[in-house]
Order: structure tokens, then sequence, then C-alpha cells
């Protein structure tokens, strides 16, 4: 009992009553005005589909692998897309190792409506062998600090990690073309997965009172809030999926004015992440350039050294 | 560090340290008592730092690592803000961001006796100090001076507080005072209580002025003391704008 106490991070009193005052003039406690973001870096891996999210103190990382599997019976044609999500306790003292808490379950369902029930990749480009061989892409997110809307930042750490993932290119061969060669990237040009649109998780939280709605709530206001809602819509303005938790009720024309706002946002973050995702591209095309540059310098000036004729 | 193990004990004192590092040679300090505190080791003749931090030295002999982490290792005689946890028939608990929670005896109030036991909600805010810290057992918190009297010790009301490292509390706590606060002090009036826990609590006329006090000090971690004054001027002028 004692030990859980202690596992648990505590709040105070003063600061829910203050985080409800300021937000009645429309402050909030980072200085932020209700409807801003938190800054958000995006930052890849050196191996590909690996990326790391910053939204403020907020921290997730999230690693693209890829297997060949036998698809589902019902689904011949179709590759899989799975998510799992792992909540690190030191992250957060809350956070217990071992089995995933309702936050964690919650978390990947949310994203793993996002992404897949819009069909936001590809899964049919993901057949090998109809009935047979399929890709099964399994994206792990990872929580590493919890500073609060973990949904936003593991939402866009999953779509920047899948925008840079590569898979090897496979070909069939033999009498019946049912012979399965996997070419290593250095044989044949990998290929990039097929996504469609980006699906943004975009979440609001809800005070008790006067209808106040913030948006990328802290982990401070999370622990305050009276409900809260997720929706995921992406830069067409098409909405993906909505996930609302917590008891506020809350009046259509505020979700709506959600809905209006969020599709916004999702706009500006779309940009955002192509953007990292364009310039992660360069730099590896860069450094691949750089090296043989180098390599071509360390060749010819073995020449004129006379060491190779 | 190989190539000069242990130089003369002053070459050490208010530089970083990491683990391992060989900080005193007893070899060369026969006839010396010497009291260590936390973060330092004894091994056989040598004095090993077991974190990493600034080794701090005071005279006469007292020798200890500083460092700057999320949690709080108590220690007694600190004052510290906790937040209340839990009430029991004879102590309150108190989350003081240590390893275990410790207990606050409802006795040990100015004044107190059985008869008029203070009430508290969990989560109220305390400022209370460190009376007992062993290892091993719950450390035990006092809401009086050694004399038993009040001072400052006790409930805040109001205001707002917020988290940040042990090290950032003993720089505001530090004399001469640190650019920061001198700066806004200048120009804004606030209260501020600072746990050595890693707690800061901050009170002002306005919400407004609670947020640029709070955050010019959570952002100021990192920074040099020119770059604080900037900042805080910075923070100040926008304040003036947006009002």
């Amino acid at each position: 009992m004692e030990h859980r106490l202690a596992n648990t991070s505590h709040l105070t009193l003063n600061q829910k009553k203050f985080i409800e005052t300021a937000l009645l003039a429309d402050l909030r406690t980072d200085g932020r005005r209700p409807f801003d973001y938190r800054n958000l870096t995006i930052k890849f891996g050196k191996e590909e589909g690996s990326a790391e999210v910053q939204l403020g103190q907020t921290h997730v990382m999230a690693i693209i692998t890829a297997q060949l599997v036998q698809p589902y019976r019902d689904r011949p044609n179709d590759g899989t897309l799975s998510i799992f999500t792992e909540f690190s306790p030191m992250a957060d003292p809350s956070f217990e190792p071992g089995r995933p808490g309702e936050s964690a379950v919650e978390l990947g369902r949310v994203i793993d409506r996002g992404l897949r029930e819009s069909r936001a990749v590809d899964t049919e480009s993901l057949c090998v062998l109809s009935g047979k061989l399929v890709w099964a892409i399994r994206v792990d997110l990872h929580i590493l600090d919890n500073g609060g809307n973990l949904i936003d930042a593991a939402n866009i750490a999953a779509l920047a990690a899948l925008l840079t993932f590569w898979r090897p290119e496979i070909s069939l061969g033999g009498q019946d073309s049912q012979e399965v060669t996997v070419h290593p990237p250095e044989e044949r040009e990998p290929l990039h997965l097929i996504i469609h649109h980006l699906p943004i998780a975009v979440t609001f939280a809800f005070f008790n009172y006067e209808s106040s709605v913030v948006i990328d709530p802290t982990h401070e206001e999370e622990a305050f809030m009276g409900g809260r809602m997720t929706a995921t819509i992406n830069a067409n303005g098409d909405v993906c999926a909505i996930q609302k938790a917590g008891g506020e009720g809350v009046l259509q024309s505020v979700i709506m004015q959600c809905l209006r706002i969020a599709s916004v946002k999702a706009g500006s973050m779309t940009e955002k992440i192509k953007k990292a995702v364009r310039f992660s591209l360069y730099e590896t095309v860069f450094e691949y350039l750089s090296c043989s540059l180098s390599l071509e310098k360390d060749i010819s000036a073995l020449h004129n050294s006379g060491i190779i004729k | 560090m190989e190539e000069k193990p242990s130089g003369s004990p002053a070459s050490f004192i208010d530089k970083p340290v990491i683990p391992g590092d060989v900080v005193l040679d007893l070899s060369d300090m026969t006839n010396q008592t010497i009291k260590l505190g936390g973060g330092l080791r004894q091994d056989f003749d040598s004095i090993v730092a077991m974190k990493a931090g600034t080794l701090r030295f005071t005279k006469p002999n007292k020798y200890w690592v500083e460092t700057s982490q999320k949690r709080y290792v108590p220690c007694v005689g600190d004052s510290v803000l906790g937040i209340v946890a839990d009430s029991r028939a004879d102590n309150f608990l108190v989350d003081i961001k240590g390893p275990t929670l410790a207990y606050l005896p409802v006795l040990a109030f100015e004044g107190g006796t059985r008869r008029n036991i203070p009430k508290f909600e969990v989560g109220t805010l305390l400022y209370v100090r460190v009376v007992k810290a062993n290892p091993g057992m719950n450390p035990e918190l006092s809401c009086t001076d050694a004399s038993g009297k009040a001072a400052e010790y006790g409930v805040l009301k109001d205001g707002y507080n917020f988290d940040c490292s042990t090290g950032l509390s003993r720089m505001l706590l530090r004399s001469p005072r640190c650019p920061v606060l001198e700066e806004l002090g200048k120009k804004i009036s606030f209260e501020i209580a600072v746990g050595l826990n890693g707690r800061v609590w901050v009170n002002a006329g306005s919400p407004s002025l609670i947020i640029v006090v709070s955050n010019a000090i959570m952002n100021s971690e990192s920074l040099t003391g020119v770059q604080q004054r900037i900042m805080v001027d910075k923070l100040i002028q926008n304040l003036k704008l947006s009002s």
C-alpha cells in the first residue's frame, strides 16, 4: 500500500486550483494559449524505420520491423500492420514493468485505429504470394518520458518511422514462380511502404466548468482534466478516428469546433513530418555521397603516391 | 584521469567528478580526521567518488559530492516541500520525492497536542524540515524549527508549485542570490518557497505573473548568469506587451 503510494506521482491541490483559475484567463502553466501545441522535434535513428519524437517533455521512440508471414485466412492478399506499446518505468514512476496498464492498451488501440482502419498504409502491396506469404509490419512504440499527451506524440513517431521505413525487394522465380528470393539492399534498391495519407491524432482536454478546452495537455493537465477527446484526422480533413475518454459530457458544437481546430493542426503537423522526413533523406544521401567522395580521394591519393599503379 | 591518480586534495574540490574517480589519497593525509558525505566511499587508502557531480569541501574536514537529480535523498536538516499522500492516526504520509514516503507526526507542530491535531487533505502542500533520515526507515519530518517554533514551516496556500532537479533548487537557494531570482525580484513582487528536494512553490498577484516567474525559473537551469538576466528581461517585456 505504502509502496504503491510512493510510486505514483503526487500533485497538489494548489496546482489543480491554479490550472483552473489560469484557464479562466486563457492561460496555461507553461505559457501556452489553449490552442497551442508544444514544440515538436523529430529525429531519425541510424537505422531505417526508427524515429524519436519529442513533444515538450514527452519523448517517444518508434521502431518499425518487417517479417514475412502467412496471411490471415480471410484476407489472403493483405499484409498486416500491428502496433505494440512499451511503457518504460523510467518514463513515469506509475508505469509498472511487465503487464501493460490501462493507458498502454488505450494508446495502442487509438493509434491502431487511426492508422489501420483508415487504410493509411497500403496493405495489399505487402502481399508476396497470395494466401502464402505477406509482409507483417510491426510498429514498436517506446515511451521514454511521459510529459503528457502520449497519444499524439506516439502517433507522430509511428508516422515518421513508417515514412522512412524500407523493406527489401522480393522477386518470384522458379518454374511455377513460387520461389521467393529476398534481395539484400546492396543488390536491389529497397522499397518504401505505400502510405496514402497521414492520419494525425490531435488530443483535447476538457475541464469541468464553462467548457474550457485545451489542446495537447501536459502531464499535470491530464491529471486534473475532466475528459479527453482524441480526433485522428488527416490533412484533407477526413476524420479517421475519434476517441472520447473521461466522464465529462461535451456539447456537439464543442466537438465540431474541436474537429475544425484539429484539421488545421493536422495540416501543419503533416507539413512538419514531411519536412523532417525529407531532411533525413537528404542527410542519408549526403552521407553516402561524402563517404564515396572521400573514398575516391583516398584512391587518387594512393595513385599519386604510386602505391597503386 | 588514470595518468594522475589523486593529486593534491585541493585539485578535485569544486570540480566535476564521475564514479570511480579517486578523490583523495589517505596515505598523504595521516593524522587527519575527515568526514565523508553523500557520494563518496572509502576504498583502503583512497576516497572514491560513487556519483557524478561536483566535489564540495567545507572547513575543517567535510567532503561530499553534490549532484543534480530528479529524485531526492533525504538528509537531516533539509527544508523540503512535501505533498500529503495519506493520513494515519499518528502520522501524515508525505511525498518528498524520496525513495519512500516520509512520516510527519501529527504532534510535530508548534504547540501540537493530542487535542488539536491539524487536518490536511490529500494533496496539501507543506513546507517541512527533515528531522530523521536513517537508511531502511521512512524519513521523519517536522513542521517546527529546532526550538519548537513554527518559524516559516507549515501549509502553503494558493500559488503554484512545480518540480525541478535538486541542482536547480540548490542554485536558487545559493547566496549570493542567483541572477534569475534577483532580476525577477527587481520587476515583480512574488513569494517563493524552495525545497531542497527539487520542488518550488511560487505565488504572485496574478496567474500571468506566477506563470512568468515559474517558467523563468524552470528555464534557467542550463543558462549562465548573463543569459538568465537577458531571458528575464525578455519575458518581462513580453508580459508588458501582452497586458
